[in-house]
């Protein structure tokens, strides 16, 4: 009788020990950011961080999207509510909201929408957007069954000690969800996660390069839709040159705007900058011709345009665009 | 016949609308994106293939009952990247809909929560 009862319990720690190593060996593939997190917290991020003001709208039905993007539009600066956004966002055939009016339907608004990267530092950056007090969009899978349930929800804060992250979500103004819960729901849209910027400032993760293409892609938009939104892409383009200087496409797209608006004299300034960092871009110094010749000095311009030509060589990108601006600067030596 | 001809008029006449704003204001200068693009003769073949990726998506978009100018304004803020994703895929695409939290989960993650959360 003793026996058995030893073999039964020995038998029971036998399976628990079974279940918790399936269980612990289960959670590391299923949330390998959240793993990582305990071994490589990075460096100078605060254990604990919540954004105090941003505005909760509760979802009504199917109206995640619109909801999530209300809240950090919002933020952002944006007098909104989801049920302006909703037909702008909303699919009502779909019973939802795709990922790309998501992004696009910021830029509208003069905001700029920046896709965080998704990669094995995912959770990360999205921990370092919040620290930063920029609220980010996540999109959740919260289906069980293998069917997916697609869900906008925003991550407004974390407490990493007590395991936990808050969210405006659905019909809770602060959502508590474990580190765990989130990651294996966001995991499967491949860590998709967007912020939304006002044109003066920059998320914590970007790189010049993407972010610049996002205020590209607002900058396609926003001239569509009335002043003061376009005035807004020349201050983003002039925050992103500020904080990166390097940046050609932020200088090429600055001086766009400014030689749109007439302001040659400033968009020369501005190219003027670029080539002195990059006396070899072929766009700076085409552009440069350009703007220099609309200024009325010719002898100048074609200096330029020369040394753009050697650089475009014969098959080149720019060769067209070099060879009608060169062609357009000669015709008005002529005329003069 | 005459109604072929009223729709192919029509179908140039959505990509001629479509094309206009995305064709640069001057002819001298070279546009930002240009910067990080490839090279010109894919950008050649690939805008067009944008435009009709454009097309095709306005359509769908009307297709699925949202009204004409709405599907204009809505493929007009997308980027040509964003464009060709979405092109014949509206159908397909997760589309956020739910809210809260499915009890099964809560369930299951309960347990695991108890175990450890972070």
């Amino acid at each position: 009788m003793p026996s058995t009862t030893a073999r039964l319990i020995a038998g029971g720690c036998a399976f628990a020990f079974a279940l918790t190593t399936l269980l612990l060996g289960g959670c590391a593939s299923m949330v390998p950011q959240t793993m990582a997190l305990r071994t490589e917290w990075p460096a100078g991020l605060p254990l604990r961080s919540e954004i105090a003001d941003v505005a909760f709208f509760p979802q009504v039905v199917l109206q995640c999207g619109p909801a999530a993007l209300a809240t950090v539009m919002v933020k952002a600066g944006v007098a909104t509510t989801p049920d302006a956004l909703a037909p702008m966002v909303f699919l009502p055939q779909r019973e939802g909201s795709l990922q790309i009016d998501m992004l696009a339907t910021p830029r509208r608004y003069g905001r700029v929408s920046y896709l965080l990267t998704t990669d094995s530092r995912a959770f990360t950056r999205l921990l370092i957007e919040v620290a930063a007090g920029n609220p980010v969009i996540v999109l959740q899978d919260l289906g069980v069954t293998g069917q997916s349930r697609w869900h906008y929800a925003v991550v407004v804060g974390y407490d990493y000690p007590a395991g936990m992250l808050y969210l405006r979500s659905g019909k809770s103004a602060r959502l508590s969800l474990p580190f765990t819960m989130l990651e294996y729901t966001w995991k499967k849209s491949a860590y998709w996660a967007m912020v939304v910027m006002p044109p003066t400032a920059i998320p914590a993760t970007a790189d010049d390069t993407s972010y610049v293409e996002s205020i590209h892609a607002m900058a396609h938009a926003a001239p569509r839709y009335p002043a003061p939104e376009n005035g807004l892409v020349k201050v983003a383009y002039q925050a992103a040159l500020e904080r990166w200087p390097q940046s050609l496409a932020a200088a090429i797209g600055l001086a766009n705007v400014y030689y749109d608006q007439g302001k040659l004299a400033d968009a020369e300034g501005v190219l003027r900058d670029a080539l002195a960092r990059q006396p070899h871009s072929i766009i700076v110094l085409n552009n440069l011709a350009q703007t220099v010749s609309d200024l009325g000095r010719h002898d100048e311009a074609l200096r330029l345009i020369d040394r753009a030509t050697a650089l475009a060589g014969v098959d080149g990108k720019f060769v067209e665009a070099v060879k009608q601006t060169r062609l357009l600067i000669q015709q008005r030596m002529q005329a003069n | 016949m005459q109604s072929i001809f009223k729709k192919l008029l029509c179908q140039i006449l959505v990509i001629a609308s479509i094309m206009m704003p995305f064709q640069t204001a001057q002819a001298g200068m070279i546009g930002a994106e240009q910067a990080t693009s490839s090279t010109s003769a894919q950008a050649g073949r690939s805008d067009i293939n944008n435009f009709l990726n454009r097309a095709e998506t306005i359509n769908q978009l009307q297709s699925m009952g949202i009204d004409p100018k709405a599907a204009k304004a809505r493929v007009a803020s997308m980027t040509n990247s964003e464009v060709n994703t979405l092109a014949g895929k509206i159908n397909t695409l997760p589309a956020g809909a739910d809210s809260g939290l499915v009890l099964l989960i809560l369930v299951v993650f309960f347990i695991w929560y108890f175990a450890f959360n972070r």
